[in-house]
């Protein structure tokens, strides 16, 4: 990086928290501090939501996916949409009439105190890991990309992450991230104009748009149902509408920030919002990486886009035999994709056939030489699943993007890291403080008192997170396995809250056992099956809402809790 | 099963005159870019 980049860089990720904790002044109340005072207009609300759910490793990922995969990881967004409009009617109005801090104090209202403790720890248990990992992900990318010490990357995006988010609570973390998606946006647009003008001079837009094509890079809609298949339209729209349910209705990092809303209805339009620009901007995201994936048509990619995994490979024995193959199919690729780009410009329809199944031949040569490779690593490595898209992108853009956007684009990987973090954070410490510290150890205190803790548990948790990220390197799989928790829990909080919010007669403990069972359920699946994990969320959250209302049944004789609902709304404190 | 009280009371958006008006919108955005992300597919493959 040159020092132009430095100062972008630099500037940008402490210009942006500043702002944040300058617009989210003045947390004088725990109120204020967790829910901003409910003052938050619905696009605040809209692109913290989408700020919060857009880490650094989607960004950089999803690029990498497009390259490899094309672009039919959108499809797995097509869900969110309706989700949102469920949610919009339904969970919105719900808990911000209820008056609650969190989703899960909403559940001991309904059902019981079992119900929340059990909801809000696997909470704490799922978020306290991810949020380390939200830290880390990004890091080890800039180390192996740079060679920075990745604990120290760790060190400073947790340093400026918990500083702005213990200082200026929800507040801040919402217009720190209204800031991080301007520069997003921004990043995205002059990623894909620097990606198109980086092509060759004879290679339109258009003709980069065919060339993608032309080998299934723009894929972006499949409509084979195939529940083994985790990317098509129908586990899209059905399994990412629950798994879309699960995450903005039942994980307090994203109910908070509907909680914050100045009304229903300002809640419910920044969700819609969300509803409409998330698959736009996914498709974007996606469609830059498959612009990549033309650029290196034309100009040759390296074999293994992770620099240690070639530096591994670069002492066998196969190396130079893999290598070779990789580049005699790399230059029968780049003449196959100039003949099928000449052919069009001259309207010759047969060459054009004959080019395209020459184009697609190569780029099958190819991608079995790039599969040599990491098998030649996975051998030496001793390792499975090896997989180098996370480095395609950045890879990339520190090659061959222009002074001073090579910055602005580490700048933002920086703030995607901090928004996804600070939400979490926020969210941890609310759920510490109200469901458990106020709930079973301080049940009466000052509102000062309840202040304090919730920035000392701010505090706490951004130490946790640092310090779980700088430690992550040698959890090995345990990573991954923690990457799929989400899809293990959600649904069965999705079925919970499903239970509370229409079925007025099911009661604490029928809903504690139909988690349970639900639970069982989906660990079942997981075990013995090869359902895609999409499905998980259909299953988990099907089974917990029939095994609740059957224990229900069984428990009729017990007179009901009086729920929420029937007393026209509470209010927090 | 039965509404709760909470989504019975709804304020209007402050556009479209009502949530259901807004809601086909979002509905009708999502199936408008399904198709066109499969005419792209199918236009493009």
């Amino acid at each position: 990086m040159t020092p132009l980049d430095w100062i972008v860089m630099i500037a940008t990720v402490i210009a942006i928290p500043s702002f944040g904790l300058w617009r989210g002044r003045g947390s004088k109340t725990v109120n204020q501090y967790l829910l901003a005072g409910k003052t938050m207009p619905w696009y605040a609300m809209g692109l913290s939501i989408m700020a919060t759910q857009a880490s650094a490793i989607t960004f950089i990922a999803t690029t990498g996916q497009a390259y490899v995969d094309g672009m039919r990881f959108v499809q797995f967004y097509f869900g969110l949409p309706i989700a949102m409009v469920i949610l919009s009617a339904t969970a919105v109005p719900i808990f911000h009439r209820s008056g609650v801090y969190t989703a899960y104090e909403y559940l001991e209202r309904r059902f019981d105190a079992k119900t929340r403790a059990l909801a809000a720890i696997v909470f704490l248990i799922q978020r306290g890991m991810a949020v380390g990992l939200a830290i880390y992900a990004p890091a080890i990318v800039m180390s192996v990309i740079f060679g920075w010490p990745d604990r120290l990357t760790t060190l400073l995006i947790g340093i400026v992450c918990v500083i702005y988010t213990t200082k200026g609570g929800i507040p801040a973390v919402t217009w720190t991230d209204v800031m991080q998606m301007s520069i997003i946006f921004s990043g995205l647009i002059f990623a894909l104009i620097t990606v198109v003008s980086l092509m060759p001079h004879s290679v339109s837009f258009a003709d980069a748009v065919y060339l993608a094509g032309a080998v299934g890079k723009l894929n972006a809609v499949d409509l084979h149902f195939d529940p083994n298949n985790r990317y098509n339209l129908w586990s899209g729209l059905i399994g990412g509408s629950f798994l879309a349910l699960g995450y903005f209705g039942c994980d307090q990092s994203q109910v908070q920030r509907y909680l914050t809303g100045k009304s229903v209805a300002q809640s419910r339009l920044g969700l819609l919002f969300n509803a409409m620009a998330k698959v736009p901007m996914q498709f974007f995201i996606l469609f830059v990486g498959a612009m990549v994936f033309v650029f290196y048509l034309f100009i040759p990619p390296p074999m293994l886009f992770e620099k240690t995994a070639m530096t591994a490979i670069a002492g066998q024995r196969q190396y130079s035999q893999v290598q070779n193959h990789f580049d005699s199919a790399w230059q029968r690729r780049k003449a196959a994709a100039e003949a099928l780009n000449l052919a069009r410009k001259h309207d010759d329809e047969t060459r054009v056939q004959a080019s395209i199944a020459e184009y697609r031949a190569a780029q099958k040569d190819i991608e079995s030489a790039r599969q040599s490779g990491i098998s030649l690593y996975e051998k030496s490595a001793g390792q499975n699943g090896f997989n180098d898209t996370n480095y395609i992108f950045l890879s990339f853009v520190t090659k061959y993007f222009p002074v001073g956007i090579i910055g602005l684009v580490i700048a933002v990987i920086f703030t995607a890291a901090m928004s996804s973090s600070s939400g979490e954070l926020n969210s941890l410490a609310a759920v510490s403080v109200m469901d458990l510290y106020r709930r079973h150890f301080r049940k009466e205190a000052s509102d000062h008192h309840y202040l304090l803790v919730s920035r000392i548990f701010t505090a706490a948790w951004g130490a946790w997170a640092v310090i779980f990220a700088q430690y992550a390197k040698n959890l090995g799989s345990l990573v991954e396995a923690v990457n799929r928790v989400g899809s293990f829990f959600y649904p069965v909080l999705l079925g919970a809250f499903v239970l509370a919010f229409f079925f007025h007669r099911v009661r604490g403990s029928a809903a504690f056992w139909g988690m349970l069972v639900g639970e069982a359920t989906i660990i079942a699946c997981a075990l013995f099956t090869n359902v895609a994990f999409l499905w998980y969320n259909v299953i988990g959250a099907v089974v917990v809402i029939v095994s609740g209302l059957i224990f229900s049944m069984a428990q009729a004789s017990d007179p009901p809790k009086l729920s929420v609902m029937s007393s026209g709304g509470m209010q927090a404190d | 099963m039965k509404l709760p009280i909470e989504i019975r009371n709804n304020e209007p958006p402050p556009i479209l005159g009502s949530w259901r008006n807004l809601n086909i919108l979002v509905l009708s955005w999502l199936a408008f870019l399904i198709l066109l992300f499969y005419a792209f597919t199918l236009y493009f493959s």
